[in-house]
C-alpha cells in the first residue's frame, strides 16, 4: 500500500464512518492482518471500541477475518475495497439507468448498509418510494421484489457467503469463528419469499414527536417480529459486475468515437452476448459467429447481413484491434480483445494527460514514441519534424516527469557514455502506475481541501441550518410574510454571498473527485489486466 | 601528469556534450540550490470539468450518500471532551441516534466480537453517565487491568486460545467490579474514611452526654 493510497483510505473512512473506525481501519491497512488485542494495544483504544469498529467494517465488507492455526483470529483490511467507496455514486447511477428508481434505491440501501437480507431491503425501499409518491398512494412490495430479482439475475447483486446453520443439540462448544462458505451455484438464487405488503408513509408531525414515535414504533417492531423467512441470507452489491459494465461502456463509446454509431451497436451486442459466458478477467470474449450476432442485434436495427459482415471486417482490420477474427466458420468468428482494449484506453488516457500538461508538440513526440517503441534523440527530431533544440527540451521535460524513459545500449563492454546508444522509450505499464499514484494523491488533496473549506465556514453553515429549521417550523405552523422575512434577514447579504461561494466550491471539488475516479477506473482496470492471475 | 580534460580546474564530461544540445564552451544553466517551488506556475491551464445532467446527478448522489452515512448507526463519532456552545441540541441529536442502535448478526462474526452480557449492562450504565464521571471510570478500569496484568503474564505460557477466554473473563470481572467501584465512588464524596463514622446508631446521641467522665 503506497502512502497515497493509505492517506486516501483514511480520509474516505473518516468521512463515511467517523474517526474511531478510521483509526482502526487505517491501522489495519498499514500493518496487515492482526489479532484483536494487538489492534487494541497499538491504536490505544479500548477493546470495546475496537470490537464495535471491527463489526462495522466487517458489515461493510471492508475487513475479513481468518482463524489462524494457533487458535486466534486475525483481521485483515482490504485497501482496494476501501477505495471503492469513491465509486459508490457511479454504481448507484448505473443501477438507476438500468433499472430506474427502484434499482437505484435497492443498490443505494445495499451500499449504505453493507449487507442486508432481501426482506429488509424490500421493506426499506418500499417505504422510501412511498414517501415520494402522492398522498394516498403506496408502493407495493411485489414490484420492488421484481426489481430485486432482476438485479440478481443480471448478477449486479450477489449473496454473501453463508454462515453454517447451528444445531441446538451439538455438545461441542461452538467454534470461535464461523466458517463462511460460498456456494457458487446459489450465489444469485433469490429465496422464495412471499413478500406481501405496502410501503409505509412516515407521517410528518413535528420533528421531535416524529422521532419519539418512530423510536417507540421501532422498539415495538423489533420485539414483536419473528425472524423473517430469509433470515441469514444476506445480499451485497457485486462490485465486479459493475466494473465489467463500466468497462463495456468505455469500449463501446471508444468504438463510437472512432468509427460510427452502428459499429458501436454491433460491439455492444457482442459484449452483451458474452456477459454471462465470459469471466471478468478473460483476455478476450468467447468467439461469436457472425450469424449469431446478426440474430442478436437489437430489433430497431435493420441492417442487411452483408453490411454487418462489412462492418465486422472493418472492425477486425482496425489498427486499434478491439475486435479480432478468430475463425471463418459460421460466417466468421469474432472476438473482442478485452485486454488489448483496456491497454488502448489506458494509453489514450496517458496521451491526453501528456497533451494537457506539456502541449500538443510533446504529445506528438509521445505518440511517436508509442508507435516506434525506441528512438534515438536525432531520430525523434527527424520523425516529429520539430526543431532540434525544442525537441530536446521537450524530451527532457517528459523524461524528468518520468513519462519517457531511457534505454541504454552499450557499444563497448565498458559502457562508455560517448560510445553508448541512448534510446527513448515509453513504458505504458509503469507510467500507468505512476499516473494512478498521482490520481490517488489528487483525490486525497481534493478531499482535504473540501474538508478545510467546510471547517472554515462551519459557524456560518450551522447558522444557516438553524435559520432554515426555524423557517420550516414557522411555515408549518403558519406564519406571516413579515415574520418570515425577518427570519430570512438574519443572514446578511455578504454572508449569503459567502455561503454561495462555499457551496459552489464544494460542488466543484466533489465533481472533480468523481471525474478523477473515472480515470482511476481506467488505469486500475488496465493494470489489473496485466497482472498474471495464478 | 596528464591533465584531465581541457585544463586544470575546468569541468569535463565523459561524453560529447554536443549530443545533449549545448554548444561547446557555452555557459551551462545554473544549478538549483533549493527545492522546486510548491505550486509552480503551469504553462497550460487544466481543462474545465465535464458538465451535464449525468455529472450533476452523480454529484447530488455523492453528497446525499455522505449525509446519509453520517446519520447511520455505523458512524461512530468520537466523544468530544469540551462540548462548546452546542450542548442543548446535541443532547437531542444523540437521543435520536441512540434509538437506532444496530446489532450485527452474531452468527456471522467471530465469537470474541460479541460483548459479554455483563459488560453490556455495565456499558449501558456507562453510557447513561457519560456526562458525569467518565474519566474516573476509565482510571478505575485501568487500575483493574493493571492488577490483572500479573495474572496475564502467567498465562503467556499457555495457549493463545485460553488467553482469549481469560481475556473475556477478565472483562467480565472488570465489568462487575466496575459497578462496585461506582457505588463506592459515590459514597466517597468527602475526605473522611467511611469506616470511622457510621451514621445512625450513636452518632448524634453519643457526643452530647458526658457519660464518659462520670462512670459511677
Amino acid at each position: 500500500m503506497t502512502q497515497a493510497e493509505i492517506k486516501l483510505c483514511s480520509l474516505l473512512l473518516q468521512e463515511h464512518f467517523g474517526e474511531i473506525v478510521e483509526k482502526i481501519g487505517t491501522h489495519l491497512i498499514k500493518t496487515g492482518s492482526q489479532p484483536l488485542r494487538v489492534i487494541a494495544n497499538d491504536t490505544g483504544m479500548s477493546l470495546d471500541q475496537v470490537k464495535k469498529a471491527l463489526c462495522v467494517l466487517i458489515q461493510h465488507n471492508l475487513v475479513t477475518y481468518q482463524l489462524q492455526k494457533r487458535g486466534f483470529v486475525e483481521y485483515e483490511a482490504s485497501c482496494s475495497r476501501v477505495l471503492r467507496i469513491l465509486r459508490y455514486p457511479r454504481y448507484i447511477y448505473t443501477a438507476k439507468t438500468l433499472y430506474s428508481d427502484m434499482g437505484e434505491l435497492i443498490v443505494e440501501e445495499l451500499l449504505l448498509n453493507g449487507k442486508m437480507t432481501m426482506s429488509a431491503v424490500v421493506r426499506k425501499v418500499a417505504n422510501r418510494l412511498t414517501e415520494t409518491m402522492e398522498d394516498g398512494k403506496t408502493m407495493d412490495y411485489g414490484e420492488v421484489s421484481n426489481t430485486f430479482v432482476r438485479l440478481a439475475d443480471t448478477h449486479f447483486i450477489q449473496r454473501c457467503p453463508m454462515a453454517p446453520e447451528t444445531t441446538e443439540t451439538s455438545d461441542a462448544p461452538p467454534p470461535p469463528v464461523p466458517t463462511l462458505a460460498v456456494n457458487e451455484k446459489d450465489m444469485y438464487v433469490v429465496p422464495n419469499l412471499n413478500l406481501i405488503g405496502k410501503g409505509k408513509r412516515r407521517r410528518s408531525f413535528d420533528d421531535e414527536d416524529d422521532g419519539e414515535h418512530k423510536a417507540k414504533r421501532q422498539k415495538q417492531d423489533a420485539d414483536s417480529k419473528e425472524p423473517p423467512p430469509d433470515d441469514g441470507i444476506y445480499w451485497q452489491a457485486n462490485i465486479d459486475r459493475f466494473h465489467q459494465h463500466f468497462r463495456d461502456q468505455a469500449i463501446v463509446s471508444a468504438v463510437a468515437n472512432r468509427m460510427d454509431q452502428t459499429s458501436s451497436e454491433i460491439v455492444r451486442t457482442m459484449l452483451r452476448m458474452s456477459e454471462i459466458t465470459t469471466s471478468s478477467n478473460a483476455p478476450y470474449t468467447q468467439p461469436l459467429s457472425s450469424n449469431e450476432i446478426f440474430r442478436s442485434l437489437p430489433a430497431g436495427y435493420n441492417i442487411v447481413k452483408q453490411i454487418l459482415d462489412q462492418y465486422l471486417t472493418l472492425l477486425a482490420d482496425d489498427p486499434l484491434e478491439f475486435v479480432g477474427k478468430s475463425g471463418d466458420s459460421g460466417g466468421g468468428m469474432y472476438v473482442i480483445n478485452l485486454h488489448k482494449a483496456l491497454a488502448t484506453l489506458a494509453t489514450a488516457t496517458q496521451e491526453s494527460i501528456v497533451q494537457e500538461r506539456f502541449g500538443s508538440r510533446c504529445a506528438r513526440i509521445f505518440r511517436l514514441l508509442l508507435r516506434k517503441k525506441h528512438l534515438e534523440q536525432k531520430q525523434v527530431e527527424d520523425f516529429a519534424m520539430i526543431p532540434a533544440k525544442e525537441a530536446k527540451d521537450m524530451l527532457y521535460k517528459m523524461l524528468s516527469e518520468n513519462f519517457v524513459s531511457l534505454q541504454e545500449i552499450p557499444k563497448t563492454p565498458d559502457h562508455a557514455p560517448s560510445r553508448t546508444f541512448y534510446l527513448y522509450t515509453v513504458n505504458t505499464l509503469s507510467s500507468a502506475r505512476m499516473l494512478l499514484h498521482w490520481c490517488y494523491k489528487s483525490v486525497a488533496n481534493l478531499i482535504e481541501r473540501r474538508q478545510y473549506e467546510t471547517k472554515e465556514n462551519k459557524r456560518l453553515l450551522e447558522k444557516s441550518q438553524r435559520v432554515e429549521a426555524i423557517l420550516a417550523s414557522m411555515q408549518a405552523t403558519g406564519a406571516e410574510e413579515v415574520q418570515l422575512q425577518e427570519i430570512e434577514e438574519m443572514i446578511t447579504a455578504p454572508e449569503r454571498q459567502q455561503l454561495e461561494n462555499l457551496k459552489r466550491n464544494v460542488n466543484k471539488i466533489d465533481a472533480s473527485e468523481n471525474q478523477v475516479d473515472e480515470t482511476i477506473f481506467v488505469l486500475e482496470s488496465y493494470i489489473e489486466s496485466t497482472v498474471k492471475k495464478l | 601528469m596528464s591533465g584531465s580534460g581541457k585544463g586544470r580546474g575546468r569541468a569535463a564530461f565523459t561524453f560529447n556534450i554536443e549530443a545533449i544540445g549545448f554548444a561547446k564552451g557555452e555557459t551551462l544553466p545554473e544549478v538549483a540550490f533549493k527545492p522546486p517551488p510548491l505550486f509552480p506556475p503551469t504553462d497550460f491551464k487544466p481543462v474545465p470539468l465535464k458538465m451535464g445532467e449525468e455529472e450533476d446527478y452523480m454529484l447530488a448522489l455523492k453528497q446525499e450518500f455522505r449525509a446519509s452515512m453520517k446519520k447511520m448507526p455505523y458512524f461512530m463519532q468520537k466523544e468530544d471532551e469540551n462540548q462548546g456552545i452546542e450542548k442543548y441540541s446535541k443532547k437531542y441529536l444523540q437521543m435520536r441516534k441512540e434509538s437506532m442502535e444496530w446489532t450485527p448478526d452474531w452468527r456471522r462474526l467471530p465469537r470474541e466480537m460479541k460483548p459479554r452480557k455483563k459488560t453490556k449492562k455495565g456499558g449501558k450504565t456507562k453510557k447513561g453517565k457519560v456526562a458525569t464521571p467518565k474519566s474516573n471510570v476509565d482510571v478505575l478500569k485501568k487500575i483493574e487491568e493493571l492488577e490483572k496484568k500479573g495474572d496475564e503474564e502467567k498465562s503467556d505460557e499457555e495457549k493463545e486460545k485460553e488467553k482469549d477466554k481469560e481475556g473475556e473473563e477478565e472483562e467480565e470481572e472488570a465489568g462487575n467490579e466496575q459497578e462496585e467501584y461506582d457505588e463506592e465512588e459515590h459514597e466517597e464524596e468527602n475526605d473522611y474514611i467511611a469506616s470511622y463514622f457510621e451514621d445512625g446508631d450513636d452518632f448524634g446521641a453519643g457526643s452530647d452526654d458526658n457519660m464518659d467522665e462520670a462512670t459511677y
